[in-house]
């Protein structure tokens, strides 16, 4: 087995944006690597909240993977054709009545 | 309802796929038992022996290989291996535990004989204002980043916090190709001036690994500052500046793009405690592990624990006390084997013991009474500081009671980042305020996705 | 204090709604808590304000509710919250946003149609809708809901936030809080109670025992034998998400309860039985209960399929074997009150009052005297606890 050889690119898209990506990275590199750290927004205080802890504890790091929401990108690996929606719009209201 | 769930049996469930469940699956195999190993990661490994994927693997080498070859192992032993399985609950003494398929969200069930708790241990937080800025992380999250993905958590880091741990982080960030711009280390473990030029410690048993950290940080430029901290962090939509502060009380301002903070690890007990374990304070008041005697037996009959579950004391620790409690499942449920002799796997096993007491107190934690009150300490549901004295002091409040009244824990994590900060700061009263040292554990250990449960019943 | 008027045993919503409505009309109270305030059944539970009738067993529940029979307290109850935020000075996050009670099945919604000509006697506003009319305003809702009753009236308050609401408005009014003090010993002496906390003690002429689950061994320690069933039901919550629905659902067949609270979460109950009552301890919540109970909310609300289960815990609920509520003086026990059983979270304002009114000799404002504790006495309690 050669450790010359680079390894393979996959294309994902990142909120609507095209990059690429070295495939089984996982989706949190290649959001870090592509200088993305704002992730989602604290539902109680609308804080911009990014990835802590990298093994799946925390869930700040949870974006919308390929439909589907509250996914784990520290944990999860990227396929060719992912697409990749992070959450840092505003939040509608802060609470509700 | 349950047979909404598939069920499956296997003699022992080891529950954790890092060091100490992988030895202890293997000599369970080894002996002749059916053995079902559970993980919730996508691979075998757990935190230090984590798999670089496949594809990266064939471009950067093999991460670890001891870790490859126990995996090997382990596989050819015929151990049944559950990855990407979630275990969300258990009862019966551990006898039945409740399982979630982390890709589809199928609900199941195993029932087994004896169950070993092997779940681990994350990284341990303080909160300093700023810490929930975005590019703030654990150490172990850039150490993940640099060796499985091969990126660097930053250009600019900091690292920062106590423990040994910080050393091998800074390596791995030199290798990508990040700029250190400091190392802070809240203690003095090092000697003066030697960490310098690449130093020793004071203890000569840590002596050979810190000293080649050490020395590869001496080579790139990298100081290890002693006795300093983080107060703050700085930052708009993500970290941009740090204040470090000295113990002579100055201040410094530096700029980062990636603070990494930790002190040490914590012991995931979730699973040993749901089954009602006896446990016992750790040293630092606000972690409660289960009582175990050398074989990792706990109070409750079939239940064992092992690894830093039971105690962080490392990776080492963590394989030698696996296969002692695989020998004593083995001895329990195959008395007609011979059993194995396991003197020296605990003379092994109590000699690493001391060498994790030494880091302890080489290590200390800082005091949380300094937290300043504006300071969130529940990142989920954004609760400071003050307002868990506030709850405590009313007298009215045990550890449960500050969380119902402040709702710190109740978020998504379930209080594993700021279950013993919130310990320690309810903790602060007299009387029956010291009473309950953390948070319960309840199911679902992990949150758990309902589709499952919703669709998975007829209506009769 | 040393010489109280009433000593409240219990710091739940019950003995914090006595205490501050005893101390706002002027009496001295001390209230006597085994733990922290509010940790058992009513910081365990549901929060739902049930205006319209339940009628509904909890899965297990061998007797029914006399539904009919405590309509008019709901009644009573409902106004009580309509002013409770005002009154105590705290937000509780109440929530008046309606509810259903759904049917299935044509016997299902013949229940709900013979439910509502109760409720119209008892004057509470319910209205029998189609399950098209119903998910008209609850999109929600599944096309598994037949027919549905709606009642403007239902809600939620946070059961974290009244008992300390209620607490602290009493003691602002005078009323002293002992947390982690249990009642080890109640004597009589002369016409006043002695109630003992190991080497402490309080004496006063009125003893209001509000214990809960604790009820029976509460009056034991006085001689009195009162007959409890209690037993633990669980609860599960959700992560929060945005605002999706401001009702209240619940089911007319089987034990069911769904809310959005204010965090965000959805609570989902209904008095599913967990595995293990434990008094001493922790409860132990049942994964057939949860797979129940969920698969049931699923089935009506199906949207809850796609969030994820964050916590289940599991609290006692002080039942009584006629599954009614206890309220009044103990017979041949003059000054020994007690409150409790079932429908407490939402009748606590109305319990309250009512026991204030009943010690200070007033006629209550709805009758409760079928209500009262003769029903439950036994004969063979335990003789007073004397050191």
């Amino acid at each position: 087995m050669s450790t010359n050889s680079p390894p393979q690119t996959v294309t994902v898209t990142i909120d609507g944006a095209p990059g690429q990506a070295w495939a089984g990275q996982s989706v949190t590199a290649v959001l870090v690597a592509a200088g993305i750290w704002p992730l989602r927004r604290n539902p109680v205080n609308g804080q911009l909240r990014g990835p802590f802890c990298g093994m799946g504890v925390c869930l700040e790091c949870e974006v919308t993977i390929n439909g589907r929401p509250g996914s784990r990108s520290c944990t999860a690996h990227v396929t060719d054709g992912m697409d990749i929606r992070t959450h840092t719009e505003p939040l509608p209201t802060a609470a509700h009545g | 309802m349950a047979d909404l769930m598939t069920g499956s049996e296997a003699d022992v469930a080891v529950v954790g796929g890092g060091p100490a469940g992988l030895h202890a699956a293997l000599v369970l195999a080894q002996g002749g038992l059916s053995v079902v190993l559970l993980d919730e990661s996508d691979t075998l490994g757990g935190q230090y022996y984590k798999r670089r994927p496949a594809q990266l693997t064939a471009a950067f080498g093999d991460f670890r290989p001891r870790g490859t070859e126990l995996i090997r192992q382990v596989r050819e032993a015929e151990v049944v291996v559950r990855t990407g399985t979630l275990v969300w609950g258990a009862e019966d003494a551990g006898r039945t535990l409740f399982t979630s398929d982390v890709r589809t969200g199928a609900l199941g069930r195993i029932n087994t004989r004896a169950t070993l708790a092997a779940t681990g241990a994350y990284e341990r937080s303080l909160p300093f204002p700023g810490w929930t800025l975005p590019g703030v992380v654990t150490p172990g999250f850039a150490l993940h980043l640099a060796t499985m993905d091969r990126v660097p958590v930053g250009n600019r880091v900091v690292l920062a916090g106590t423990g040994p741990f910080l050393l091998p982080v800074a390596c791995a960030l030199l290798e990508v190709g990040a700029r250190i711009e400091a190392l802070v280390e809240l203690n003095h473990p090092y000697r003066p001036r030697a960490s310098a030029l690449g130093g020793t410690l004071r203890q000569p048993a840590r002596l050979a690994e810190a000293a080649r950290y050490l020395l590869t940080l001496a080579r790139h430029g990298v100081r290890v500052e002693q006795g300093a901290r983080v107060l703050a962090a700085y930052g708009d939509t993500q970290v941009t500046a740090v204040d470090i502060g000295h113990e002579d009380g100055r201040v410094r301002r530096l700029e980062t793009d990636a603070l990494c903070v930790g002190f040490g690890f914590r012991p995931s007990t979730e699973l040993p405690r749901l089954l009602g374990c006896d446990t016992q304070a750790d040293p630092t008041g606000t972690e409660q592990l289960p009582v175990v005697d050398a074989d990792g037996t706990t109070s409750v009959d079939g239940l064992y624990v092992a690894g830093d579950c039971a105690g962080i004391a490392g990776v080492q620790a963590a394989g030698v006390r696996g296969q002692l409690a695989a020998h004593a499942i083995l001895r329990r449920l195959a008395p007609e084997r011979a059993p194995a002799p396991v003197a020296g796997l605990r003379r092994r096993a109590r000699s690493l013991d001391r060498f994790a007491a030494l880091a302890d107190r080489l290590y200390p934690m800082p005091a949380t009474a300094d937290i300043p009150d504006d300071t969130q300490v529940c990142r989920c549901e954004g609760v400071s500081a003050g307002e868990i004295r506030q709850a405590a002091e009313t007298g009215w409040n045990d550890l449960h009671g500050t969380k119902a009244a402040t709702r710190a824990g109740m978020g998504p994590c379930q209080g594993r980042e700021c279950g013993h900060i919130v310990a320690a700061l309810a903790g602060r009263g007299s009387g029956p305020n010291r009473a309950a040292e953390c948070f319960a554990a309840r199911m679902p250990i992990r949150p758990l996705p309902m589709a499952a449960t919703v669709e998975g019943q007829e209506v009769p | 204090m040393t010489r109280p008027d009433v000593i409240v045993i219990g710091a739940g919503v019950l003995g914090a709604s006595a205490a501050f409505h005893l101390a706002e009309r002027g009496y001295r109270v001390v209230v006597l808590e085994r733990g922290g305030p509010n940790r058992e059944g009513s910081g365990t539970t549901a929060g739902n304000l049930h205006i319209q009738a339940i009628h509904t067993r909890r899965p297990g529940q061998e007797v029914p509710v006399d539904s009919a029979r405590l309509l008019p307290l709901q009644r009573r109850a409902s106004d009580h919250w309509a002013q409770i935020e005002e009154r105590l000075g705290a937000d509780v996050e109440l929530r008046r946003g309606g509810g259903f009670m759904v049917a299935e099945t044509a016997v299902q919604e013949e229940e709900l149609r013979e439910k509502h000509e109760w409720e119209r006697r008892a004057g509470i506003p319910t209205e029998v809708v189609t399950g098209d009319e119903a998910r008209k305003q609850l999109p929600l809702l599944s096309d598994r809901v037949r027919a549905a009753s709606w009642c403007p009236l239902d809600g939620y308050a946070n059961p974290l936030l009244i008992t300390p609401a209620y607490l602290t408005a009493a003691r602002r009014l005078g009323a002293e809080l002992h947390a982690f003090t249990p009642v080890t010993g109640i004597q009589r002496v002369g016409d006043d109670y002695k109630v003992l906390s190991d080497d402490r003690s309080w004496t006063a002429p009125v003893v209001v025992n509000a214990a809960g689950p604790w009820i029976t061994e509460i009056s034991a320690l006085a001689g009195v034998g009162i007959q409890m069933s209690p037993v633990a039901i669980q609860m599960h919550v959700t992560v929060r998400v945005p605002p999706v629905m401001h009702h209240l659902v619940q089911h007319i067949g089987e034990g069911m309860s769904v809310k959005q609270v204010s965090a965000g979460n959805l609570l989902i109950g209904g008095g599913w039985p967990a595995a293990k009552l434990d008094m001493e301890g922790r409860n132990t919540v049942s994964v057939p209960s949860m797979a129940g109970n969920l698969a049931q909310a699923g089935r009506i609300l199906p949207f809850l399929g796609d969030l994820r289960l964050l916590r289940m815990w599991a609290g006692p609920l002080a039942a009584t074997p006629d599954e009614m509520p206890v309220i009044g003086e103990v017979p041949g026990h003059p000054g020994f009150f007690v409150a409790g059983g079932t429908y407490a979270f939402t009748l606590a304002p109305v319990w309250g009052d009512t026991l204030a009114r009943q010690i200070a000799g007033e006629v209550a404002a709805d009758p409760v005297d079928d209500l009262g504790p003769g029903r439950l006495l036994y004969d063979d309690a335990t003789t007073p606890v004397s050191p």
